[in-house]
């Protein structure tokens, strides 16, 4: 039973279940995800999904079809709407259909194991996705890629990576992948999947046959363990934060691959120092981080890259320039964060 | 108008007793209408002489959202009795609670919530927010505990009194614990145990019905006592209840009891 956590400061950390559930599965082509509950729940969604995309540049209709559930499927059950549903939506010929749960769905405790369990000659992938649980955006992802990782099967390995649980929502989700395969570019190791991101339902059988995974994040690491556990690929548990962050990062796909780096990172480093050398405008100006950049590493990688520029970083909270927040994926990602830092500084 | 709810262990003869209670008053001369709040749907079934009525659950899972009417749900039983059953889903799914919540919602919108006394037989266990339903919001003022003797059903009706105590000290609430009404299976002291039982919990023993043949026979003719066999002793003490119940003026805010104490209150008593 999940009890009421405590009342810290969540807003990074909370957030809907279902939404970080769908943030995955409407990234994989040509499926629809199913929302078994209420119709606000997808509309909601829809809306977010759709502002999210227009946010970042890109027009998104995701696949989402609701149940619809009204008081009479509550009193009920809601098990006879998600039948008729899923066979509306299989004669639309997918590729796969997700059924994705909502609160008041596990709190009658519909049975959607067993609906989902008919034939309905496509697959049907369930990600359990009650908020009330205690879960947040993050369990949702969590739980999507975790299903998902378990339509496949293990496979041999080949010399690849792959990219796991990308921020399909951040506004610099390509910009960061794009970086992450420049660094892997220098040791010539390739990508395998992108889990999730824009891939086929069929790509994700080829999840086994990486050597390596790359989390996005090191709040996945539970997926990252259970991948390990499942196909045996070990992980690295996050994409390259900052400047020693990137030079660590090159020697840790290096170590998987048994490859020697040092060329590699001696380049990467005399790319670090040019791309600092652009910023020497901002030498001996102050200014303090924003005390709601709260998270240990963006502030660590943070404070490196001000201190190599020469910033002179004041305690948060006191009376200068806030900077921030930030979490520069790799060298690029450090050059936007400057960029962004000389807006403000010269304002 | 007086509103009455009945609680208590599941199987402990309350839609009996209710269905004899709201016979009895009706032979007062008074206009009654008995809700039957349990999936089950059996409550009204003696006053309709063994006629499973339609729920209000099942008209609502029928039609949707078209309109229903109050005489699609009323049925008038024995001696005008007004019988209404909530009805609900099949057993194992959905959620009969909020059935419950969904016909109280009905009967206030048609105005069916009317008449001398309303008699709202109510599932066993107040298992989830929807089955307390009758007792918010003004709706059953006065509650009744069914019980016998059996520790079971004194534990069953000492968890209803955290509820009725929990609902009661809301400001608004106007529901209070009435008495207890002692359904006996004839096991020795029972009525002293159930009495003894009562006091404890801050109500009194307000009436005791011993276990009598009649009301099998009653029941397999399709009847309520009163009806079947009104010279009966059992049926003078069913109409003795509606004397009480509509007399009394004791309603109390329980305090139930912990399990040891009901457990060394049930031990001295055998």
């Amino acid at each position: 039973m999940s009890l009421k956590p405590l009342p810290i400061h969540t807003s990074r950390f909370g957030g809907c279940t279902l939404t970080g559930a769908l943030s995955v599965t409407t990234h994989v082509r040509n499926t629809a995800s199913v929302i078994h509950g209420p119709k606000g729940c997808t509309h909601h969604n829809f809306s977010l999904l759709h502002a999210t995309g227009l946010d970042n540049e890109t027009v998104t209709l995701p696949d989402l079809v609701s149940t619809a559930l009204c008081e009479s499927d509550i009193v009920f059950g809601g098990e006879g709407a998600l039948l008729r549903t899923l066979g509306s939506v299989a004669e639309s010929g997918p590729d796969a259909i997700f059924v994705l749960s909502t609160c008041i769905v596990d709190t009658i405790g519909d049975d959607v194991a067993a609906i989902c369990g008919r034939e309905f000659g496509v697959p049907v992938v369930i990600v359990p996705t009650a908020g009330f649980l205690g879960g947040t955006f993050q369990n949702g992802v969590a739980n999507a890629l975790r299903a998902l990782a378990d339509t496949a099967e293990p496979l041999p390995v080949q010399e690849s990576v792959n990219i796991i649980g990308e921020m399909n929502l951040e506004y610099e989700v390509e910009e960061n992948y794009a970086e992450v395969v420049r660094l892997l570019d220098m040791l010539g190791v390739s990508v395998n999947i992108r889990f999730v991101h824009d891939i086929g339902f069929d790509d994700i059988g080829m999840l086994g046959a990486a050597r390596l995974n790359i989390l996005r994040e090191p709040l996945l690491q539970t997926v990252g363990m259970y991948l390990e556990q499942r196909f045996g690929t070990p992980f690295i548990p996050s994409f390259p934060l900052g400047l020693s962050g990137t030079l660590s990062f090159v020697e840790a796909v290096a170590e998987t691959f048994g490859i020697d780096s040092s060329r590699a990172v001696e380049k990467e480093h005399l790319f670090q120092s040019d791309t600092l050398a652009g910023f020497s405008d901002l030498k001996g100006m102050v200014a303090s981080f924003d005390p709601a950049m709260g998270d240990l590493d963006s502030v660590h990688s943070s404070s490196e890259v001000a201190e190599a520029v020469r910033i002179h970083m004041r305690e948060p909270g006191t009376r200068c320039l806030p900077l921030g927040p930030g979490r520069p994926v790799g060298t690029a990602g450090v050059r936007r964060m400057l960029h962004r830092w000389r807006r403000q500084l010269h304002a | 108008m007086k509103q009455i709810a009945l609680y208590g262990k599941g199987g402990i003869g309350k839609s009996t007793t209710s269905a004899n209670l709201s016979a009895a008053l009706s032979g007062m001369g008074l206009d009654v209408l008995q809700i039957g709040c349990d999936p089950k749907r059996d409550s009204t079934r003696m006053l309709m002489h063994g006629n499973f009525i339609p729920t209000v659950m099942d008209l609502v899972r029928v039609r949707g959202e078209a309109p229903i009417t109050l005489s699609e749900i009323e049925f008038t039983g024995f001696n005008g009795v007004r019988c209404v059953e909530a009805g609900g889903p099949e057993p194992g799914v959905g959620c009969a609670g909020r059935g419950i919540i969904a016909t109280f919602q009905l009967l206030e919108k048609f105005g069916a919530l009317k008449g001398d006394v309303i008699v709202y037989d109510v599932l066993g266990d107040v298992v989830c927010g929807g089955f307390a339903m009758p007792m918010r919001e003004g709706y059953a003022q006065d509650v009744y505990l069914v019980t016998s003797g059996e520790l079971m059903s004194l534990y069953a009706a000492n968890n209803i009194c955290k509820a009725i105590q929990r609902l009661s000290s809301r400001t608004k609430s106007t529901c209070r614990l009435a008495g207890v009404i002692c359904n006996a299976r004839n096991q020795p002291n029972e009525e002293e145990l159930v009495a003894e039982f009562a006091k404890r919990v801050n109500s009194s023993l307000i009436q005791y019905i011993p276990r009598d043949r009649v009301v099998q026979l009653a029941e397999l003719n399709r009847k309520t006592v009163i009806e079947y066999e009104p010279a009966s002793a059992q049926a003078e003490c069913y109409r003795s209840l509606a004397m009480r119940v509509m007399e009394n003026t004791r309603f109390t805010i329980p305090s139930p009891l912990e399990i040891d104490e009901l457990e060394a209150l049930a031990y001295s008593y055998i």
